[in-house]
């Protein structure tokens, strides 16, 4: 290889490193303000009615493991994932876990699903509101299915996008149980 | 050197983290609408490569109340068996609905249209159901008023909803721009140095040695040789279209993609003769002597040849080739990779066809201008890079990119450099294409720095910048407190009221005063409104209880009261918005608060 190539070579890798580092640095930066540290803490004060209408906050659960599972029964990759967390639920609730599901669907549809499925952990709605706090979290397309996974002490842990196999789930859950 | 390339482009693949970029879902499905007659209108999505809509997920509502609005014709879309939901319709590429409507009242100047759809992604996440919108004036519909509207310019993209819809249309049409483009590359690379000399020999080639022949017969065994290099070809593009359908997830990725253009950015380099990128020769003459065993003047034989010669692949053909091949793999059509290639080939063949037509007097000399015509496949290719990667960069990235791109063509087509007296059409033509692209050039420069937000008007950041210097300041009222909010809005009477969250160091505010509340149809509707804001600079004990009641975490954020004095529900703006979208939620606030 001629000693030019290479030099051409290492220059092509070197500004395409500086790219991708700079549309990393920018893509971070974009969402200035929005610390999510902070953006938990108001998906955690966030009110949502539950699917018999009566108001929760996330962050009655504060003290547990808690995994936010964004979802919706018309969303096909949503509806995957849920038998892993029922599943779950059953295993490791004992334990401390709890996963709350924030729907973003009409009221009626969720009860059905839950009735079908069989779903053992607590169901609230979602709105426009939702989605935002969403957004703001770093889920930037705000797409579903969307989970986060929150310690005993309402540090975020992890963000998921798109439905989670149980090998990986459970792998983050061990620790912080 | 493989070695060296893969370690390469590792560490450059490293430096992001591994979180897939995903499209917000106005650039995943973009939206556009027009009147397509007095009672019909015609509703385009061009859907992102990896996304789709659903069928029958769409919901259309038409405004004011004295259009009524028709049943959807909603083309059939790929049917598949989803495990959840058994089987569904789904949409990609480009998609166009009609959507018929009736009037009753003949006096409506415009029409409302929201759309909603709903659409996945395939790498496995759903979007919640989108909401987009557009007014289609239906004075449009009469000739004269479109053509009074369309102002030409190169980077002035003029009107919002119909002129959207004309670019949705371009890109409809898109399938025979690429055949037709394809064709155009194929001429272009006949002309490079290792394949037009060559013109001559194949053609006494497939004639046969040493027997005379008629034009006609010449003729005839010149197409059959170009359709044997063209089935090839086709076949080549229709694999690449089937395993870019099969790559579909992966082509999803940033990574894969910005691999994608790294690729293109080491081929333009072998056209630009840094290094060679051909088959290696071995191979090579192998083929040629198997083609060289089938003999000339048969039309078999010439057939077989053109398969096989289309297999050697040279210096000058091969990268352009493996681009092209790239290109349809990304875009995953088979239809179009197979097409495409097949005019590819015909466009190289079309020099061998004139020798044969015209017994060599239709030849074009071949002489150092094909350096050139090289050295453009590189620079196309290097376009492909940038392309490539373009969903995934800021807008003003891209403009810079291109900037770079077209100046530094320029300086190549000797911009700078004076012509000699002497010059000859061909210099002066190259000089020209090279201002035009200087030109460019410069404005996406100038794009960059200015923060423009539209690729397809680079200037549009100083535009606006001007016109806002000069626009009188909007007349909000200021309010300090919830109880002062609340006496306003009681006081609107029967208004619609626009409470807007401003702060000093809040850089969108800004950005919404002076490129969206400048706009004049914004103008035009705010003297329909109450307007307050909330300057929440200092942050007090006020401020704070204010963005509490709205639940907002800090400016910017738009709030609308009804008539009634109530929040409308699912109407806030939050963050940045352009004035075309902005006009469409100052309507439907309008329209909800009456």
């Amino acid at each position: 290889m001629k000693a030019r190539t290479l030099a051409v070579l290492a220059l092509v890798a070197g500004l395409s490193t500086a790219g991708g580092v700079a549309v990393h640095l920018w893509s971070r930066g974009g969402s200035a303000g929005t610390d999510p540290a902070e953006v938990v803490e108001r998906i955690l004060a966030a009110q949502h009615a539950d699917v018999k209408g009566e108001t929760r906050r996330l962050g009655d659960w504060r003290g547990r493991v808690l995994i936010v599972n964004y979802w919706a029964t018309w969303c096909a990759p949503c509806r995957e994932e849920i038998p892993v967390f029922v599943k779950l639920q059953e295993r490791y609730g004992d334990r401390g876990l709890q996963f709350v599901g924030i729907a973003i669907d009409q009221p009626g549809k969720v009860a059905e699903f839950a009735r079908e499925f069989g779903i053992n952990y607590p169901l609230l709605l979602g709105g426009v509101e939702t989605i935002e706090l969403v957004r703001q979290v770093g889920n930037r397309a705000g797409v579903l299915p969307y989970t986060l996974v929150i310690d005993r002490k309402g540090k975020l842990v992890s963000r998921e996008l798109g439905a989670l196999k149980e090998d990986r789930l459970e792998g983050l859950i061990q620790p912080l149980l | 050197m493989r070695a060296v390339l893969i370690f390469l482009l590792a560490i450059s693949c490293c430096a992001r983290a591994a979180e897939p970029d995903l499209l917000e879902p106005d650039q995943a499905f973009r939206f556009a609408a027009r009147l397509k007659d007095a009672s019909s209108i015609e509703i385009n999505y061009q859907i992102a490569r990896g996304y789709y809509l659903y069928r029958d997920k769409f919901q259309f509502t038409l405004a004011p109340a004295s259009v009524k609005s028709g049943t959807p014709q909603l083309p059939p879309g790929r049917k598949y068996r989803d495990d959840s939901f058994g089987e569904v319709e789904t949409y990609r590429g480009s998609l166009s609905i009609v959507l018929p409507f009736e009037l009753a009242d003949a006096d409506v100047p415009a029409i409302r249209l929201t759309a909603i759809s709903q659409g996945c992604a395939d790498i496995g996440v759903c979007y919640v159901p989108h909401e987009q919108k557009t007014e289609l004036r239906l004075a449009s519909l009469s000739p004269g008023a479109m053509r009074s509207e369309a102002a030409p310019g190169l980077f002035s993209k003029v009107g919002s909803a119909a002129d959207d819809a004309l670019v949705a249309r371009v890109f409809e049409g898109g399938f025979w721009l690429v055949i037709a483009s394809f064709f155009g590359f194929g001429l272009l690379l006949s002309f490079t140095p290792c394949v037009l000399p060559m013109v001559p020999i194949l053609s006494s080639v497939i004639v046969g040695a040493g027997r005379p022949v008629t034009k006609s017969k010449g003729f005839v065994l010149a197409i059959v040789y170009v359709l044997g290099m063209a089935i090839t070809y086709a076949a080549a593009g229709v694999a690449a279209g089937l395993s870019g359908a099969m790559l579909s997830v992966a082509l999803q990725n940033p990574w894969v993609l910005g691999a994608f253009a790294l690729v293109f950015v080491a081929l333009a380099l072998a056209m630009f003769g840094v290094y060679d990128l051909q088959l290696p020769v071995s191979l090579q003459s192998q083929l040629a002597d198997a083609s060289s065993r089938f003999h000339g003047g048969h039309t078999v034989g010439v057939f077989v040849m053109g398969v096989l010669s289309a297999l050697i692949l040279g210096p000058c053909v091969a990268a352009p080739l493996a681009g092209a091949l790239l290109y349809i793999g990304q875009s995953r059509d088979v239809v179009m990779g197979g097409s495409a290639l097949f005019a590819m080939a015909l466009g190289m063949g079309v020099p061998l066809l004139a020798v044969g037509a015209s017994a060599g007097a239709l030849m074009p000399k071949a002489g150092p201008w094909m350096e050139t015509v090289k050295r453009g496949f590189g620079t196309l290719l290097l376009g492909m890079a940038i392309y490539v990667v373009s969903p995934f960069l800021p807008v003003s990235v891209q403009m810079f990119l291109w900037a770079a791109l077209l100046i530094v063509t320029a300086i190549y087509l000797r911009v700078i450099d004076p012509l000699p007296p002497a010059a000859h059409g061909f210099q002066k033509f190259s000089k020209g294409l090279g201002i035009i692209a200087l030109l460019a050039g410069l404005a996406y420069l100038v794009g960059a720095f200015s923060g423009a937000r539209d690729i397809l008007q680079p200037l549009s950041g100083l535009r606006v910048a001007e016109s806002g210097s000069t626009a009188p300041e909007t007349p909000f009222e200021r309010i300090r407190s919830g109880a002062e909010l609340d006496s306003r809005v009681q006081a609107a009477a029967g208004r619609t009221v626009m409470l807007d969250f401003y702060a000093d160091w809040c850089v969108s505010c800004k950005e919404m005063e002076r490129y969206t509340f400048s706009d004049e149809r914004v103008r035009a509707r705010f003297r329909d409104m109450v307007l307050l804001q909330a300057d929440v600079t200092a942050n007090n004990a006020d401020d704070a209880a204010l963005l509490r009641r709205f639940r907002l975490f800090g400016p910017p954020g738009i709030i609308f009261f009804d008539r009634t004095g109530r929040e409308i529900q699912g109407l806030r703006v939050i963050g940045f918005q352009s004035a075309d979208r902005f006009v469409a939620v100052l309507d439907q606030a309008l329209g909800l608060g009456q």
